[in-house]
């Protein structure tokens, strides 16, 4: 049991928030997973489609999306190595938008009625499902906030913020300072309600105050504090302790 | 004190099962949970950010609100809440509420205590999926208002927040023909929607020139439910309620 699994990032991350014995482990790894790569921009979950199944994203990045009627797109949330990028799949009948691979993906797709039943007979399991549902949602909560009441710079700002904290979180081995940055710049206006032009002088402005460095797929964060203070970054919303 | 119902849990069983079947075992299991009333003013709070949420409020009367303030002191209003919402099932299970919990009329609240709560969601499978259930359409809904906000004109998100809240409260039978207060000013809809509220205004009076809605103070009255729903690019699918497909009857 002790031996490295695919499903590593995944108990890393459910260690500080629940307490797992190793049976929970073992159960979880027993579950009927299906291991699948997908390639940049593939679909992983489609808008309407009925649900069958969980997937958790071993690595890579991905993004949910949803389009209003005149094809215009809003990214509703990022998700890293270790997360599950539809868990409310499991529940719910219908998917209410995409989910899509920002980078080439690898993930693990297990039958959401495993999942379910597996919740029913393992309190601990359930307990961090729970959680891993209840802080997507209130990672859904902070972005309302961020497209709503903060100005193209606070935006940005607040977006690169959470990605670093989160990705600190998941690597302890993490410098704090540079990280895989997977978005382009349409798919970050995409991300905060803003326009390719507006994120891209917006960008400018932040590498010319001295506070990031962007460039392929890298993210150097030079001045933290900074950066955070301008993005209103409180990390309390990603409930890293609880 | 207005009249309640004998049980004032049975309109949290009847909005778990909008979504989700209960047995009736289930149903008295949720009905067995502890609680006490509490009155609130207009304004009042039922939780607050930074609070350790220790309970979990059930809406009987009145309606409320979720909202965040930003560092300079912005409000974002994230969601409204009709009577028989759960008002603090987002919080189960975290050490501090990250949001704030508003009336936005006087009502009347259940208080269930946090820990049989989540002994019950642990310990009941199928009253654990339905209250799942629950919390993952108040997700939904907080993803819609992500692209309401983000990528909706004006027009378009005002249409959007009446049209959701004309079918949620239709779906809940709180509004049988299709007329409804909508208990929020100006500025309030404002920070609903990102906008400010000269803004709101100017939207509101459009939508009341172009034949779309008749209001009369807090008064409603949806003209016509599908020009509406173009409008606001409305679809109900995010609502996960059964029969998405076709509008609450009394909105056609």
């Amino acid at each position: 049991m002790d031996e490295a699994s695919f499903l590593d990032p995944l108990f890393r991350r459910w260690q500080r928030t629940a307490t797992l014995s190793r049976e929970d482990k073992r159960a979880v790894l027993a579950l009927p997973w299906a291991r699948r790569a997908f390639g940049r921009d593939s679909y992983l979950v489609r808008e309407g489609e009925p649900t069958s199944v969980c997937t958790l994203l071993v690595s890579g990045f991905a993004f949910r999306q949803k389009l209003v009627s005149e094809g215009a797109r809003q990214i509703i949330s990022i998700h890293i190595a270790g997360e599950f990028v539809d868990l409310q799949n499991g529940l719910l009948e219908v998917a209410d938008h995409n989910v899509q691979c920002l980078t080439r993906c690898v993930v693990a797709m297990v039958q959401k009625n495993a999942l379910i039943e597996l919740m029913a007979s393992r309190d601990n399991v359930a307990r961090a499902i729970w959680l891993d549902t209840l802080i997507d949602s209130s990672i859904f909560r902070e972005w309302v906030v961020n497209v709503g009441r903060r100005d193209a710079k606070q935006r940005i700002a607040h977006l690169l913020c959470e990605l670093a904290a989160r990705l600190n979180s998941a690597d302890p081995q993490s410098d704090g300072s540079n990280y895989d940055f997977p978005l382009t710049q349409e798919q970050i206006a995409d991300c905060t309600g803003l326009t390719a032009v507006h994120t891209n002088r917006t960008l400018q402005t932040l590498r010319r105050d001295g506070l990031i460095s962007l460039s392929s797929s890298r993210l150097t964060i030079l001045d933290w504090d900074r950066l955070a203070e301008i993005g209103d970054f409180n990390e309390r919303y990603l409930h890293h302790a609880v | 004190m207005d009249r309640v119902e004998q049980n004032p849990l049975e309109s949290l069983v009847r909005k778990l099962e909008t979504h989700h079947a209960l047995t009736k075992e289930d149903r008295n299991a949720v009905l067995g949970l502890p609680y006490k009333l509490r009155r609130l003013e207009a304004q009042g709070y039922t939780l607050r950010e930074g609070d350790r949420p220790d309970k979990c409020a059930v809406l009987l009367q009145g309606f409320a609100f979720r909202h965040k303030l930003t560092g300079e002191g912005a409000r974002q209003i994230m969601a409204i809440h009709i009577p028989g919402d759960a008002l603090d099932f987002q919080n189960m299970f975290l050490k501090e509420s990250d949001h704030n919990v508003q009336m936005l009329t006087r009502g009347l609240v259940a208080e269930i205590p946090r820990q049989p709560l989540e002994e019950l969601v642990l310990g009941n499978a199928n009253v654990g999926r339905a209250i799942m259930v629950f919390t993952l359409v108040e997700a939904s809904i907080f993803r819609e208002w992500t692209l309401n906000i983000g990528r909706r004109d004006s027009r378009s998100r005002i249409a959007h927040l009446l049209c959701e809240f004309a079918y949620r409260l239709t779906a809940q039978g709180l509004s049988p023909d299709g007329v409804y207060e909508l208990p929020m000013t100006q500025e309030q809809l404002a920070d609903a929607t990102g906008l400010t509220s000269v803004h709101v205004n100017r939207v509101l009076q459009g939508l009341q020139r172009e034949g779309l809605i008749e209001r009369d103070r807090r008064m409603v009255r949806f003209v016509s439910w599908d020009r509406m729903r173009d409008v606001g690019d409305f679809n109900a699918r995010y609502l996960h309620t059964r029969e998405f497909r076709a509008p609450p009857p009394s909105l056609t």
